[in-house]
């Protein structure tokens, strides 16, 4: 069973890691492209376009690198597609729209007077610097969304071109002489494959057309290069965007934590204890995929990935698998390993399904982050604290069900929980109050005050100075082990707030740069079901001793 | 000590030092602080540092702690080797409050706007004083009233705030954090009021029409709109190479207000085209199509600020105080003077944030942004400043200077009308404090690492008895 299990791993992985190299007609992807104050490949460039206009990753089933060129190339085929999200009702109210339904045609919406009215709500409300509110959010990205489309469709929007006396690249529009016949001739190579293919043509046909597609594009690289060779993108790092984008190791890292979990439960309920190391392998290689995402986005942005909230929680989950995997080869209770692959498993699962919310895009960073090492240093050392109290609040969730099921019944396995939350919180204190010490030193670095309030070095601190209430009353035995459980649930709300909430909520401060919006609904309603389970809990053991 | 006093003392020192003591001040102080974070977002961080970082309540809190952390180490003396962690842990933040304290009473927190090619040595703090200037024949003035003050913390709405002196009726009846203002110009009679002018520049892209208005007959005011410059006031015989325009009123012949204006261009330093308008009346420039015409003349006319109150800031709200001048009320920006007269004496009221001297001045000599390729999006930027002794230096963001006791630090920049720089934006610190916030964190880290260094071998001993 282990040759099997290695063997069948080993060829998925081999598969989708030998897929670095790209597949006929496909050149296009790796086709560099200025934007966001970057070089990117079309393919990455593709996927954030059609994630901002429509919303997800493919259109009906195509690819975003298929989808994206063909609004510059066809625009017109796209009158009638049910192209452009729109999710706010209040903005769909506005513009008299079915809130039932969430794409809408470019015309229903942009052709419509209100927007026209809305676009000057939004820039009147623009002009008053006032936060904006929900709904202007949702305008601005109807805005976006519009501003995208028709700079797509007339092709200033792709840059694809270094000039040699300027760092802005020429755009599709913009292309003369040489570059622009060649350009055209890609994109006619392009229209005739995407037809054969979708006239379902003969394969020897298709692939035909494809070799004569990756031909073009080649040329058309060329001339594009001879313009300033300097300027045009490395090819390595374009290839190892691309190899990002295709093998995705993010997911495979979430997918091998998840099956270790299931492992663990299955060991327990079948009582094989000797299956312990088949999840102790899958972790290991979860770990190793997750570490090794990571690395390529470090290689690719050229700086640690904690800039913004879709980056840390991929650190924070990475650190919550690390810290789980040490407490466990420590202890060996085998129920930490399992909180530490569940907290793998939701963060990696946070980090992928809210495009919206968690940005994962490379962006470039403000100028005030750049180049620092206290920074970086900072950010990272707090943010693995709130790995390890992420860890507790999971083992404290597990925890609570087993005081569901019984206390009695299952009396050595909480104290195995209760000494784990306690190991996970005071880890977390260690990494905290020196994470926030550090913070106090790159702030009187750069801005020249050691500590001033803001609410994001606030609300660190009430994370800690929580923590460190719990651990002191656990000195005094005002938190017995219920409280213990209990605690590292409801302390973790703080670690919440500081983490999400300043930055998605309260939205003021020094830390603007990693400000967002979005899933409020969602996280508060993720902390209010804790607390009504706890409440639950509470009531239930308190009918037990009175019975 | 008697018997009796030194038991009374260690029942405060007993109370101080339990640890309930200790998580109730850590709960309140967490409350607190959240409160703050939550008037912070609502409106702003000063509203928060006023009203609760800096807030009595605060102090209190912090001074229950401060009295905890000393009464734990009081009562555990004689303290024995692993003492030594929580010592050192409480001792750590006896010295960071310590040293915060002393930042606040005796730091230096303030900033510096230096544009392109200007000087300055002032430091803007954000404490507020109350001037007031008083001239008997219009030219010489001279200070005769300055005191701090602090409307937000006692607003002088139920108790105004008098200027003193026989003479001079001067109070502030109100005061309102967050105002939109909005310049009106109002004629006058009086002669000793500036003119007025309401002016129109455009062009088939440009179109901007504002208000000028002198403060007496004899100031110059500017409006730059990027690609050239308006003033209303006298024109110097040369200019400066630069696109101006000057509009001068004057009385004619026939005693009747007229304007001169002057056009000033790169090429020459002479005037480019001199002329004569009345109110309604037009000229073109010369330059990209722009053609000026005077919308509103007044010969004399006063400023005045309309004030809308709002409830919470914006980036664009600033302070304001209601001046009662002999019964008449006005509104008065922050950081902004305002002029009244009396029968025999002009009197200008000046609301302003404190303008500290910094011992050297700065010159701004170029400033550089970098801009991530192919956007508008700003990567870095920096400044390149002279400073007498120092030299030519670079400050950068993270790269400060040093000099005489202050930090200089990199701050901002502000945009001109044509989006090209026009200002670096400094902050100049002084923290007497710092080295010891600095040795507080340090002898923390080692006691919070020793607690747990201590904890550890405890529970191994317990575990081997």
């Amino acid at each position: 069973m282990k040759a099997l299990f290695i063997l069948s791993f080993s060829f998925i992985f081999s598969t989708q890691v030998l897929a670095l190299t790209l597949p006929d007609g496909e050149a296009l992807r790796a086709l560099p492209v200025q934007a966001d104050g970057r070089i990117k490949p079309y393919d990455t460039f593709a996927r954030e376009m059609l994630e901002i206009v429509y919303g997800k990753g493919s259109f009906e089933g195509r690819k975003p690198h298929e989808v994206i060129l063909t609004w510059m190339l066809s625009p017109a085929a796209w009158e009638n597609k049910e192209l452009f999200e729109v999710r706010n009702h209040e903005v769909l109210k506005a513009l008299n729209l079915n809130p039932e339904r969430k794409r809408f045609k470019g015309q229903e919406v942009f052709a419509n007077d209100r927007f026209t009215l809305l676009r000057q709500e939004l820039q009147e409300k623009r002009e008053t610097k006032e936060k904006l509110t929900p709904y202007f959010q949702a305008l601005q990205r109807l805005e976006n969304q519009y501003f995208v489309f028709t700079e797509m469709a007339t092709g200033r929007l792709m840059k694809v071109m270094p000039v040699a006396e300027s760092k802005n690249w020429k755009s599709v529009a913009e292309l003369d002489g040489e570059a622009q016949k060649d350009f055209l001739e890609m994109s006619g190579k392009f229209i005739t494959y995407i037809a054969a293919m979708a006239e379902s043509k003969p394969a020897n046909e298709v692939s035909e057309k494809a070799r004569a597609l990756d031909l073009a594009v080649k040329k058309f690289q060329e001339t594009a290069r001879s313009h300033n060779p300097a300027a045009y993108a490395e090819n390595s790092k374009i290839e190892t965007e691309i190899h990002y984008n295709l093998f995705h190791p993010f997911r495979w890292a979430y997918s091998l934590y998840i099956l270790a979990a299931c492992v663990i439960l299955l060991l327990w309920v079948l009582k094989k204890d000797s299956w312990m190391k088949w999840a102790w392998m899958m972790v290991a290689a979860g770990f190793l995929l997750h570490t090794y995402g990571f690395a390529l986005r470090v290689y690719l942005t050229g700086r640690p990935p904690v800039s913004n909230m879709y980056e840390t929680v991929v650190w924070v989950a990475w650190g919550a698998v690390v810290f789980s995997a040490v407490l466990e080869f420590v202890y060996k209770f085998k129920i930490i390993l399992l909180a530490g692959s569940l907290a793998g498993f939701i963060g990696m699962v946070i980090a992928d399904t809210a495009p919206v919310i968690l940005d994962p895009s490379l962006q470039p960073l403000e100028p005030v982050l750049r180049s620092n090492y206290w920074l970086i240093v900072h950010v990272m050392t707090i943010t693995i604290s709130y790995a390890a109290f992420l860890l507790a609040f999971i083992l404290g969730d597990i925890g609570l069900i087993y005081y569901l099921r019984g206390e009695q019944a299952y009396k050595d396995k909480i104290k195995e929980i209760v000494l784990a939350i306690y190991r996970a919180k005071q880890i977390g204190v260690i990494f905290l109050a020196p994470g926030i010490i550090l913070g106090g030193i790159w702030a009187d670095y750069s801005w020249g005050r050691f500590w001033g309030w803001d609410p994001k070095e606030t609300w660190a601190l009430i994370a800690l100075l929580g923590y460190i209430a719990v651990l002191h009353g656990r000195l005094i035995g005002w938190i017995k082990d219920f409280g213990m459980v209990v605690s590292g649930i409801m302390t973790f709300s703080l670690v919440v707030m500081a983490w999400y909430g300043v930055n998605f909520v309260l939205g003021a401060g020094l830390h603007s740069y990693g400000f967002g919006a979005g899933g409020v609904e969602y996280v508060s309603g993720f902390i209010a079901a804790h607390f009504l389970a706890i409440v639950y809990v509470v009531v239930v053991r308190r009918t037990r001793v009175k019975t | 000590m008697s018997a009796g006093g030194k038991s009374a003392f260690q029942k405060i020192i007993k109370k101080f030092a339990s640890i309930k003591m200790a998580v109730v001040i850590i709960a309140l102080l967490s409350i607190l602080t959240a409160i703050g974070t939550f008037v912070e977002a609502k409106y702003d961080a000063t509203a928060a540092r006023k009203l609760v970082f800096e807030s009595l309540w605060m102090f209190a809190i912090l001074g229950l702690l401060s009295a905890s952390l000393i009464a734990v180490m009081v009562d555990r003396w004689p303290w024995k080797k692993h003492h030594s962690a929580f010592v050192c842990a409480h001792i750590g933040i006896l010295a960071l409050l310590l040293g915060s304290l002393i930042t606040w009473m005796y730091g230096l927190d303030g900033s510096v706007r230096v544009g392109i090619g200007e000087t300055n040595r002032f430091v803007t703090v954000p404490q507020t004083d109350i001037i007031v200037y008083t001239s008997f024949d219009g030219n010489q003035f001279t200070k005769i009233f300055e005191r701090e003050v602090d409307f937000f913390r006692e607003p002088p709405r139920d108790n105004p705030f008098v200027v003193p002196g026989d003479q001079v009726k001067i109070k502030i009846v109100d005061y309102k954090p967050y105002v939109l203002s909005q310049n009106k110009v109002i004629e006058e009679t009086n002669p000793r009021w500036g003119s007025a002018v309401r002016f129109q520049v455009s062009n088939a892209r440009v179109n901007v029409i504002e208000w000028l208005a002198q403060r007496s007959p004899t100031s110059l005011v500017t409006h730059d709109f990027g690609p050239a410059k308006i003033h209303l006031g006298s024109a110097p015989l040369v200019g400066l190479g630069q696109n101006e325009i000057y509009l001068f009123p004057f009385k004619d012949k026939k005693n009747q207000w007229k304007i001169k204006y002057s056009l000033f261009g790169k090429k020459s330093i002479d005037p480019e085209k001199e002329g004569i308008i009345e109110e309604g009346g037009s000229f073109p420039t010369g330059w990209m199509g722009l053609e000026v015409k005077v919308l509103r003349f007044y010969p004399m006319a006063r400023e005045e600020w309309d004030v809308k109150v709002r409830e919470t800031p914006t980036p664009l709200t600033t302070e304001a105080v209601q001046v009662d001048f002999s019964g008449k009320k006005q509104w008065l920006l922050l950081n902004d003077t305002m002029k009244v007269f009396s029968e025999n004496a002009v009197y200008y009221v000046s609301y302003a944030n404190r303008r500290v001297d910094m011992g050297f001045p700065i010159q701004l000599r170029e400033f550089i942004v970098d801009r991530y390729e192919g956007t508008m999006r700003a990567a870095a930027y920096k400044s390149h400043v002279i400073v007498p002794e120092v030299g030519e230096v670079e400050i950068s963001m993270n790269e400060p200077l040093y000099n005489k006791g202050l930090t200089v630090y990199q701050s901002s920049f502000q945009d001109g009308p044509d989006g090209r720089p026009i200002a670096s934006v400094f902050s100049v610190n002084y923290d007497p404090g710092r080295w010891l916030k600095y040795l507080g964190s340090l002898v923390m880290v080692i006691g919070i690492i020793l607690l747990f260094y201590f904890r550890k071998r405890m529970s191994a001993k317990k575990l081997t008895s």
